[in-house]
């Protein structure tokens, strides 16, 4: 009875704690494409019950220095960057700092590979086109997840 | 450089037909040479048969004559003989070789030598013994120079001959003084010891034969000329055709294809050749065939790689449409919040539309290979065992231990169970069991794949509208399980294989996938 009842009040607790508490998430966004970073800007800035802090940059260099001088809860990085590319751009961020989420974006097409991805270290893939929904629901997955394992 | 090297430019038909001559020529001259050689025997072994028995008649007839010692009568029947059947002479000859009688005048009372071939046909050479075996004994020479065949006949002694009173006539004593006798004085012409007389011999021309063969020689190198040469020209002509023709056809055919035209057929043959001209055009007709394919595919390859350009550059601006549609929707008065619905739900229209055209180009565009469905499940399983929400997920490998082989793209199988396993995931946020099962069934050649969790399930609109149509475009709310569950079902049936949930809310879901194996 008892052993049941723990997990039970921990994950009671634990949406409690989601849904209650504003938190504050840092995300950095790196695309090449400008409507992309406005889109995500839009689309969880409209997010009622957490608070982004959003970092957008338009070049993989950028994009790498930037995490480099700060501490981001996730990135969310496109395929198909020019100059270095988004799976060079992955591998360089899980070098230099494994533990950040990386959620990668990509054009649905021939060109986006799920096990590429995933097995670079990516924690999931999103296919652009993407609705609202759909981009908070993986991010929302990502801590979810963070929060039970943690 | 050598003979045989410059036969070979020399084209077939002109080669058998020579040989054939020659073949022809060499037969026909053996078999002619060897039936002439028998003729002219023949004819000659008829003569002397002839001559023989004419020598007997003679010696039956002119008996009579010569007992009576009538010379003039013995002279003038010789005479007449001669000149009938190729007779040239005839003589008379005495035992010494002594020529008593003769058609021909000049040669009476020669005297011929003991070697002379008449004597030595009965005589041997030296000692004027006779030969030990009347087997032996030779009545005939033949001249083949002056085309003459020599006949003689002996004349035995007979009772009449040294009884007859007829000998007893004045011409006798000359022919006494000729005889050697032991002095005594008898009324006998002849001694009675003596066994030949004399012979009688019969000269035989046979140049009325030689001509003949002479002439049948010629006739017969004329016809075998004749025959060689229709039988060559005959064979030229029928390989020309038979073979010549059907082999030129053949040869312009493959230059012509060489050449790219693929379009024009070869006229059809007979027999082996014709089948060889049948499988010329059957073979041109498949590459034609392959060609077109060809051609077909790299259209379809072009295509693809244009809708994957378009599709990867859409995609940008309409995720801007799509987010900032559901965003002014929300914020906006109630009149213009049915505009910005239109908006966004024509925005994923499009991007269903979208992804509908890539997944027919693909599948157009795919490959398909040998593919061992465990090895793809293990490495799906793989991947997903990195991933943070499958920390409180087990998974149950229950794979049969050998499975055939299968048709397939192993991407796309990949993907399948990627997708499956992700929704698994979500419906398990507190964690479960998926089971993952391989089964082949050897009756109906079937591979199935069976994969079930204990999450929350499927819900009944998303069933409901998978099992309706593949048109994932009737998904159009946002969630992606509809949309994951129709790429695999879409997938699935790619493969030629199907897909089948069962799915009770609250209870777990069962995915069914039969995949048929490669006869």
């Amino acid at each position: 009875m008892n052993r049941n009842r723990v997990p039970e009040l921990l994950y009671l607790l634990n949406s409690w704690l989601t849904l209650s508490m504003q938190r504050q998430i840092k995300i950095l966004a790196i695309d090449s494409k400008e409507i992309i970073l406005k889109s995500i800007r839009k689309a969880l800035n409209s997010d009622e019950k957490t608070e982004y802090i959003i970092t957008t940059s338009g070049t993989s260099i950028e994009g790498l220095k930037l995490i480099r001088n700060d501490i981001y809860d996730l990135v969310l990085l496109d395929l198909a960057m020019p100059g270095i590319n988004g799976i060079e751009v992955l591998k360089r961020i899980k070098k230099f700092n494994y533990d950040i989420p990386i959620v990668m974006l990509s054009g649905y097409s021939s060109k986006s590979s799920y096990s590429d991805v995933i097995s670079n270290g990516a924690e999931n893939l999103l296919l652009k086109p993407f609705t609202t929904a759909e981009l908070k629901s993986v991010v929302s997955n990502i801590f979810k997840a963070d929060k039970s394992t943690g | 450089m050598s003979i045989p090297d410059k036969l070979k430019h020399i084209n077939i038909s002109t080669r058998i037909s020579i040989l054939l001559g020659l073949v022809i020529i060499l037969t026909m001259g053996v078999f002619s040479t060897l039936s002439l050689i028998k003729q002219e025997n023949d004819s000659i072994e008829i003569i002397k048969n002839n001559s023989n028995q004419l020598c007997a008649t003679i010696e039956k007839i002119l008996r009579f004559s010569m007992l009576e010692n009538r010379r003039n009568e013995i002279t003038k029947a010789l005479k007449d003989i001669v000149g009938k059947e190729g007779i040239r002479t005839v003589r008379i000859l005495n035992h010494e070789g002594l020529i008593k009688y003769s058609s021909k005048q000049s040669d009476i009372n020669q005297q011929i030598s003991q070697s002379n071939p008449r004597c030595t046909g009965c005589h041997d050479n030296k000692d004027n013994m006779l030969v030990s075996s009347t087997k032996n004994f030779v009545n005939y020479r033949i001249d083949k120079q002056k085309n003459l065949v020599y006949n003689f006949l002996p004349i035995y002694n007979a009772h009449s001959c040294y009884t007859s009173a007829c000998h007893s006539s004045g011409e006798m004593s000359s022919s006494i003084n000729l005889k050697p006798t032991n002095g005594l004085q008898t009324f006998h012409y002849h001694d009675s010891s003596q066994t030949v007389l004399g012979f009688i011999e019969i000269e035989v021309s046979t140049e009325k034969i030689a001509s003949n063969l002479g002439h049948t020689r010629s006739q017969l190198i004329l016809i075998t000329i004749i025959i060689a040469l229709l039988a060559s020209i005959l064979t030229y002509f029928s390989i020309r055709t038979l073979v010549g023709k059907p082999v030129k056809n053949l040869v312009e055919g493959t230059r012509r294809v060489a050449k790219g035209n693929l379009k024009q057929e070869i006229p059809p043959g007979k027999a082996e050749l014709g089948e060889l001209s049948h499988s010329f055009n059957l073979m041109q007709k498949q590459l034609l065939t392959t060609q077109s394919q060809l051609i077909e595919s790299e259209k379809l390859a072009s295509i693809g790689k244009l809708a994957d350009e378009i599709a990867y550059e859409i995609s940008n601006p309409l995720t801007g449409i799509i987010v900032f549609s559901e965003n002014l929707s929300k914020d906006s008065g109630e009149d213009k919040i049915k505009d910005y619905k239109v908006i966004h739900t024509e925005a994923l229209r499009i991007r269903e539309i979208v992804r509908n055209i890539l997944t027919i180009t693909k599948r157009e565009l795919l490959e398909f290979k040998d593919t061992n469905v465990n090895e793809v499940i293990n490495h799906s399983i793989s991947i997903v065992n990195k991933l943070s929400n499958f920390q409180n997920i087990q998974i149950v490998n229950r794979l049969q231990k050998s499975v055939p082989n299968i048709s397939a793209n192993s991407g796309l199988l990949d993907q399948v169970f990627l997708n499956l396993l992700l929704i698994s995931s979500e419906s398990m946020s507190n964690g479960g069991i998926i089971n993952i099962s391989t089964n082949y069934v050897k009756d109906n050649g079937e591979l199935d794949i069976i994969f079930s969790d204990t999450g929350k399930g499927i819900p009944e609109e998303i069933l409901q509208k998978l099992s309706a149509s593949n048109n994932s475009a009737g998904l159009s709310n946002t969630e992606r399980t509809g949309i994951s569950l129709a790429v695999c079902k879409n997938i699935i049936e790619m493969h030629k294989g199907s897909f089948s949930i069962e799915s009770k809310p609250g209870s777990g879901t069962s995915i069914l996938i039969k995949l048929l194996v490669n006869s």
